[in-house]
């Protein structure tokens, strides 16, 4: 018999039993759609958290105080980001002072951080201008009262690329717009296109006063220094601080890129860990179409009997037996595989970090149901197979 | 002489039920020749059931040769049991066999499936198998909507469509009402008479009276 003989055959039956093959498929499709949905669900968040990495800037390292303080009286100052950016493995180095400020264009104003620092905290931060300029070494050494803003700002305050050099006033001060950054597209409440930036020194004279940053924000020249530059940074501060080897130090050096590296790491365990489970149910599914078939193995017992003595070999009937099995697992892998990729485009949605299409997945999910088709379909189809035309014939 | 289509030669069948072992068939030798119609009458526990399996190549001999066909039965394995059931034997039985949920037309064609003979083929040969029997108008009908000597009369279809050289009938009038028999009946001799090797197995000397030859069986032995 061929296969096409034999799909024909499977889809008549399952065809005069609609509801118990639907029923049946039930459980592969809600296993396969899990599965599906699941690790869809897994690698919306692990893209996610990628796209942020990136963002964040190449070879990041962040040093910050530590201890009490609050962000107007640190112990780093302007002059430790000098003698940072003099050490051979650093590229760029981007102090960094931050307030809260309300910002008016005309009629619109929004309650914005503003972010001093210098001309190199685009290349730090990976920004990119959009139109007019970044800050200035210039505009930084002059102090002047410019301003960039960020994209998100930018379309709160209804500014688009024909208001570079138009005035907006921050914190009742005017400043004048010199550019607008590209969005970076992040989301969450630390919206990295929802911030202006103006010279260090600015926010040090009008708005926190004092000397000390926030924060410094260092880009190591190459990936493979990371750990070379931080170590030299914390025995520069440790240096300029006066500490002793032994001192709590004051300051931390901090490696955004290992931390994130570390999230995407656990969130694709955790996308294992959840098709794991959700495996399970395609197993228990896989049991439905095992007890189906054999249920309907000792039904059909009489009709085994009549095929045999017709001329049906063992193989014919073990044949028949296993592509409905198939057919069922198959069918509900395919019914599964559309309600998985609806359930992830729906989720990723609502998460707003859109649909991930993985082909991987999808044939991966196949492949399993047609797994879990012969597996929990073969033993079925041998017991058919096996039967004894002449019982088989006098079974009522 | 041609040579004999069955030819059962010392033929015994043993059941082991338990420790028990109880005797079907005893010593039993038999030809039929092409062109022949045998009835093998007896009463019920006479052995008949067991007979018919044998000839059938349902069930193999503990002693004893069958050939069938001039082929010996007992070398057969199970899928070449299969095969030559196929190949040889049109079964029609008391209770017709037909497949539930199936139309006439699948039916009669599942014997052609089995064979590996192409869709279109099995679709006209069934066709031509039921038009013959005068069920041209129930190709679609499932067993359930036929009467039962309609549905006996597909079995017959279903018996013949793959040309076998040997009918092998199990109390085909059985299940059915006298008139309905006497067609199968007039059916059978009909075949007979356009040369098919009919064997009919029964426990009715009156329809036993149809064959050309009858063969007693009683207690698992040849009688007459």
């Amino acid at each position: 018999m061929t296969f096409t003989e034999l799909l024909r055959l499977a889809l008549s039956r399952l065809r005069t039993h609609r509801l118990r093959a639907a029923l049946t498929m039930l459980g592969v499709i809600i296993g396969v759609a899990s599965v599906v949905a699941l690790v869809g669900v897994g690698q919306g968040t692990t893209a996610n958290i990628t796209s942020r990495l990136a963002g964040l800037g190449t070879n990041l390292l962040t040093v910050s105080p530590t201890g009490r303080g609050g962000t107007t009286s640190t112990n780093l100052t302007l002059d430790d980001a000098t003698a940072i950016g003099q050490l051979a493995s650093v590229g760029a180095v981007a102090p960094e002072i931050s307030t809260s400020q309300t910002i008016k264009a005309g009629t619109e104003s929004e309650s914005v951080t503003v972010v001093g620092t210098t001309n190199a905290y685009a290349s730090v931060r990976a920004y990119d201008v959009w139109q007019g300029t970044f800050l200035t070494s210039v505009s930084v050494d002059q102090k002047l009262r410019v301003v960039v803003l960020g994209a998100t700002t930018a379309t709160n305050l209804g500014l688009g690329a024909s208001d570079v050099g138009k005035q907006v006033t921050i914190g009742g001060l005017p400043f004048q717009v010199i550019g607008i950054l590209q969005a970076k597209g992040g989301t969450g409440f630390q919206n990295p296109d929802d911030q202006v930036m103006v010279p260090v020194a600015v926010v040090q004279k009008y708005f926190v006063g004092g000397k000390s940053v926030r924060s410094i924000g260092v880009s190591v020249a190459r990936a493979d220094e990371m750990t070379t530059a931080s170590a030299e940074i914390t025995s520069l501060l440790t240096e300029r601080h006066g500490l002793s080897s032994t001192d709590t130090a004051d300051f931390n050096v901090f490696n955004q890129t290992q931390l994130l590296d570390a999230a995407s790491s656990i969130s694709g365990t955790l996308t294992l860990l959840l098709g794991g489970i959700a495996s399970i149910s395609l197993v228990v599914g896989g049991i439905g179409i095992m007890n189906i078939m054999l249920v309907s193995v000792r039904e059909r017992t009489r009709e085994i009997g009549i095929r045999k003595e017709i001329g049906a070999r063992g193989r014919d009937i073990l044949a028949q037996f296993l592509v409905e099995a198939l057919t069922l697992s198959l069918l509900g892998g395919l019914i599964g595989i559309l309600v998985g990729l609806v359930a992830s485009a729906v989720i990723g949605q609502l998460a707003g970090w859109g649909f991930h299409f993985n082909p991987a997945t999808v044939a991966a999910a196949v492949l399993f149901s047609l797994a879990v088709g012969v597996v929990f379909g073969v033993w079925p189809a041998r017991q058919a197979a096996r039967l004894d035309p002449i019982s088989a014939l006098r079974y009522e | 002489m041609p040579d004999p289509i069955i030819s059962l030669d010392q033929v015994s069948r043993v059941y082991s039920m338990g420790r028990m072992e109880v005797p079907a068939l005893v010593d039993v030798s038999l030809q039929v020749f092409p062109g022949e119609f045998v009835a093998i009458v007896g009463p019920s526990g006479s052995g008949k059931t067991t007979m018919m399996n044998i000839l059938g190549c349902l069930d193999r001999p503990t002693h004893g040769q069958y050939l069938l066909a001039g082929t010996p039965v007992s070398e057969l394995d199970d899928d070449g049991l299969a095969r030559l059931r196929s190949l040889t034997i049109g079964f029609i039985f008391q209770s017709y066999n037909l497949l539930p949920r199936t139309t006439a037309l699948d039916n009669v064609a599942t014997p052609l499936l089995y064979q590996g003979v192409s869709r279109r083929e099995r679709a006209e040969r069934a066709r031509a198998a039921l038009e013959r029997l005068g069920l041209g108008d129930r190709l679609d009908h499932e067993p359930t909507e036929l009467s039962g000597g309609q549905q006996q009369r597909v079995a017959v279809a279903r018996a013949l469509v793959t040309e076998p050289a040997l009918i092998l009938a199990d109390e085909p009038t059985g299940n059915l009402d006298s008139h309905s028999g006497a067609e199968v009946l007039a059916l059978l001799h009909e075949l007979n008479a356009a040369g098919r090797t009919i064997v009919l197995i029964t426990h009715d000397q009156g329809v036993a009276e149809a064959a050309g030859r009858q063969v007693h069986l009683r207690d698992g032995r040849v009688v007459a």
